[in-house]
């Protein structure tokens, strides 16, 4: 961390503002929860109703709520609107403070509003997350690596299944958009901040207010439904449901904030001449990603609200008996699910499409194509939602239709392979770890692609869909395209961030062993899909265990190549070779500035005249 | 893609990375067809149902239409690959060439994938035409179909109940699924078909079964603690075999 000044924090606490940080945060928000948790015992009435848990329910829910509420405001996130109202707006100086100016360490564990303590907070809780899941995924698949199903108690397994799910999801979510479009984004389109530096620290500590619900689930039966948590087996699942709920509830509250500040920040704030062709191709990957969130993160919350009502406050939006429908649960959760999807995906290829010209030293090829691939995709990426659900009996007529969509977005799909192979052709390859990045991401989102193409047919998924195949297919889209973008996002973008270059030799290691445990894992997985394994299942039939044992040695290779990356960051970051200036010899404005970087970036705002892209010999 | 050489030169074609290209192209091609069909028919289960091999064939006809495709970015990522690499912590030289776009391969790219999701799409109305007409067939058996936690029942035209299914061979049979609980997913595995028993909802599906065996019913949709253990199998039997059983069975219920 050698980028951090540690000059101690000035006078001791004047005011509200100095004294507010992540102690007084939790201290907060759990004593209100406490407080909150003893009065409902105390007040709320009993049930009249047969219903299991909806007195529990509503205790749960509303202790959750007021931890939120006392964390939010234990961290400072009232302190501005509260001042504003009072008309005593904050001065430069308390600015100055929020910004984290001089406060050395300090500024990470506070409500701090610089995009780049943002962006080193979310690369961390990045981390934790695929830390957390990781544990997660080798708990499953070492109980699924004996034949004959496993140790773990079922409603354990279904939890464990569960948890490793959303909190997967969640992390591929954040994992390019938090740290690197927080951190980089506003230095590539010449920004001195983002454009509401209050709401960037409010959509960090939101995340961390939203774990700690997930966390408490754990405790009061877990989240024994998947992480689609389809009702009416969500209705019908233990206390932790609401913690389920919850959490999803928070976290969509950020990604709204987090997508609003960021769209705004790269429509208006982007340097003098960086008109809409000279912006890199990562800043559009960026901008589609959340402006597919936008609309995408409210119905998920809503979809939960609603869920919470239904086992609180004995509400039938879901439950058939009260007249309610499964089915629009479905329809709500992947008309959320589906965008998200390409809200994790596009970024990381963004993220590669913009190394693609740095290591292959010559111009991105067909720019307009890249940006038409990514609109193309965002725009079909809505119409498509209920290839989730041919199976589902909801509209057996529709889909036919959804077919069509789901297929065409192929097409722009397949300009993003266009623009990255036409980038490496011809090239001059410089070898790094984001090179062979790209090559992976080729191979894996080729066979997730195909694979997709399988699922969307109705006839093939009629047996495909619920099965070991889907999981498979998602796991190639979201790990093998997805991850390896980002991972090769933090190797590019290390020496910016930390003032240090990435172990190189480490990289590779981690890079091969991740890729080839990370096949063996999902091909094995195709396999026993194909044979007839369903998805979700603590246990199966013997006919199965070959591949499955594959898989989880596979799962074995991948933990071994993370924990290599894991020391990788850690030991680069600690005593890495110091990192030059522009270590890449790249051309977009992020590499411009000093190490350690400013506090505003930039004295001087840049001025753009070309695009990042002028690589290559002048032909004679 | 081919024509990012200098378009002064006429014969790009001839240059040696593109006639390598071409040849791994080829290669490839036939690689990702052929491991890609074996991939796939080597680990999926035997049918049973003309459903079933219509679904193992499309799976041939897919991937064999993604394999040039598939085959063409393969062969340029080894063409680059297998040409001059840098290593090293600077960067090499700048490559030869600016060019930075080629209406030309996009057109043609963009066409071509424009062509093969057209092809995909008819071929999956085709089948799925199909498919959707079997749910009408006026002589199917009609067999009622309650998922529930966690066992499968199914209910016989002529009162008899079961918890393992009988079926005729070579018979069409209409399935009306539907659940008393959570949202189950009524799976016969070797026959190619699924469809989602909803509480509160009955679903159509539709096979015939062409072979004599047993096969695997299995739920598809998590529902809840012994999900995993949801299943069942499917006994198909010679006609006279499954009249025989019925009536057997209707009298077990006092029905017959
Ligand atoms: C060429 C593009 C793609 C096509 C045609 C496609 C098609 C499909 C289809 C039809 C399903 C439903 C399968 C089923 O449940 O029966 C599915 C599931 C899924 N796909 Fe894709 N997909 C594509 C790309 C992606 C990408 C890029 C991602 C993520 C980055 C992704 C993530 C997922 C996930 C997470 C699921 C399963 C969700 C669940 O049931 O839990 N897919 N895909
Ligand atoms: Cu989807």
């Amino acid at each position: 961390m050698t980028t951090l000044m540690s000059k101690p924090v000035s006078a001791p606490g004047k005011s509200i503002i100095e004294r507010l940080n992540i102690v007084t945060a939790l201290v907060l928000g759990a004593v209100s929860a406490f407080v909150v948790w003893r009065l409902a015992l105390q007040f709320l009435p009993g049930d009249t109703e047969v219903r299991l848990f909806t007195r529990e329910d509503k205790i749960t829910l509303l202790s959750m709520i007021a931890w939120f509420v006392g964390f939010m405001t234990g961290i400072g996130a009232l302190v501005g609107p509260f001042r504003w109202l009072m008309g005593k707006d904050l001065s430069h100086d308390e600015n100055m403070f929020l910004a984290g100016k001089d406060m050395g360490i300090n500024r990470y564990f506070r409500y701090t509003t610089d995009h780049k303590v943002v962006g080193i907070q979310y690369l961390i809780i990045t981390m934790v997350i695929f830390g957390i899941g990781g544990i997660l995924a080798m708990l499953i698949r070492t109980n699924l690596g004996t034949p004959e199903g496993g140790w773990i108690h079922p409603q354990a397994y279904n939890s464990i299944v569960g948890t490793h799910g959303i909190i997967m999801i969640v992390g591929t979510i954040i994992m390019v958009t938090g740290p690197f479009g927080n951190f980089i984004m506003p230095i590539m389109i010449g920004a001195r901040d983002m454009a509401f530096p209050r709401l960037n620290a409010l959509s960090f500590w939101l995340i961390v207010a939203a774990a700690v619900p997930l966390i408490w689930a754990q405790f009061i039966g877990g989240i024994s439904t998947g992480w689609s948590a389809y009702n009416p087996l969500a209705g019908q699942a233990p206390l932790g449901m609401n913690g389920y709920i919850m959490f999803i509830c928070i976290f969509a509250i950020s990604t709204m904030v987090a997508g609003a500040n960021i769209t705004t920040t790269i429509v208006r704030m982007r340097a003098k001449g960086m008109t809409w062709n000279r912006t890199p191709i990562f800043i559009y990957g960026i901008m589609a990603s959340v402006a597919l969130a936008l609309p995408a993160f409210p119905v998920f919350f809503l979809s939960q609200v609603m869920s919470g009502m239904d086992r609180a406050l004995d509400t039938s939006f879901y439950n058939t008996a009260g007249g309610g429908s499964g089915w629009l649960y479905e329809n709500l959760f992947w008309i959320m699910g589906h965008p998200e999807v390409y809200v994790i995906l596009i970024p990381a290829v963004a993220a590669l499409m913009e190394m693609a010209p740095v290591f292959t030293r010559r111009p991105l090829f067909s720019f307009n194509v890249a940006v038409m691939g990514i609109a193309g995709i965002s725009g079909l990426s809505v119409l498509v939602w209920a290839h989730h659900m041919y199976i589902s009996g909801w509209a057996p007529l529709l889909n036919a239709p959804f077919m069509l969509t789901t297929e065409l977005i192929s097409i722009p799909t397949g300009m993003l392979f266009l623009v990255l192979v036409g980038t490496l052709w011809r090239g001059r390859l410089w070898m790094t770890m984001p090179t062979l990045s790209i090559f992976a991401l080729l191979w894996n989102f080729m066979i997730g692609g195909v694979t997709g193409i399988y699922l969307s047919d109705v006839p093939a998924d009629a047996f495909l869909h619920g099965s070991m195949y889907v999981t498979a297919h998602f796991h190639y889209t979201l790990m093998g395209a997805g991850l390896t973008g980002a991972l090769a996002a933090l190797v590019y973008w290390f020496p910016k961030m930390t003032g240090r270059m990435f172990d190189k030799k480490l990289s590779w290691i981690s890079f091969w062993l991740v890729q080839i445990g990370f096949n063996v894992t999902f091909l094995g997985m195709f396999t026993v899909g194909l044979a007839g394994q369903p998805r979700r299942v603590e246990s199966y039939a013997s006919t199965f265990n070959t591949g499955n044992m594959i898989t989880t040695i596979g799962a074995y290779v991948i933990m071994v190549g993370m924990l290599v990356l894991l020391h990788g960051v850690i030991s680069s970051w600690r005593s890495g070779e110091k990192a030059p200036m522009n270590p890449w010899q790249a051309k977009t404005l992020e590499w411009t500035v000093a190490n350690p970087i400013p506090l505003e970036n930039f004295d001087v705002l840049p001025t753009v005249t070309s695009d990042a892209y002028g690589y290559g010999k002048a032909q004679s | 893609m081919t024509d990012l050489m200098n378009s002064k030169k006429p014969q790009w074609w001839k240059s040696p990375d593109v006639k390598k290209t071409a040849i791994l192209w080829a290669v490839c091609t036939a690689l990702v067809g052929y491991v890609g069909t074996e991939f796939h028919v080597r680990s999926i289960v035997e049918p049973a149902s003309e459903t079933m091999s219509g679904v193992i064939d499309l799976m041939r006809i897919f991937t064999w239409a993604a394999a040039p495709v598939a085959g063409l970015v393969f062969a340029m990522c080894l063409t680059v690959l297998t040409s001059k690499r840098h290593y090293g912590d600077n960067p090499p030289a700048e490559a030869d060439h600016q060019i930075s776009n080629s209406p030309r391969a996009n057109a043609v790219w963009i066409v071509v994938s424009a062509l093969l999701c057209l092809f995909a799409l008819i071929t999956g109305l085709i089948v799925l035409q199909k498919d959707s007409e079997a749910v009408l067939e006026s002589t199917a058996i009609q067999m009622n179909v309650t998922g529930s936690q966690w066992v499968w029942s199914f209910d016989y035209p002529n009162g008899a109940r079961s918890e393992d299914l009988y079926l005729p061979v070579d018979k069409p049979v209409v399935f009306h699924i539907t659940s008393v609980d959570v949202k189950h997913s009524f799976w016969i595995v070797q026959m190619g078909i699924k469809m989602d028993a909803n509480p509160g909802a009955i679903t159509e599906a539709a096979v015939t079964p062409n072979k004599i065996g047993v096969f695997d019913v299995r739920c598809a949709e998590l529902c809840g603690l012994l999900h995993a253990y949801m299943q069942t199998k499917v006994h198909v039997v010679s006609q006279s075999d499954y009249d025989k059983w019925v009536t057997e069975h209707a009298a077990l219920e006092g029905r017959a």
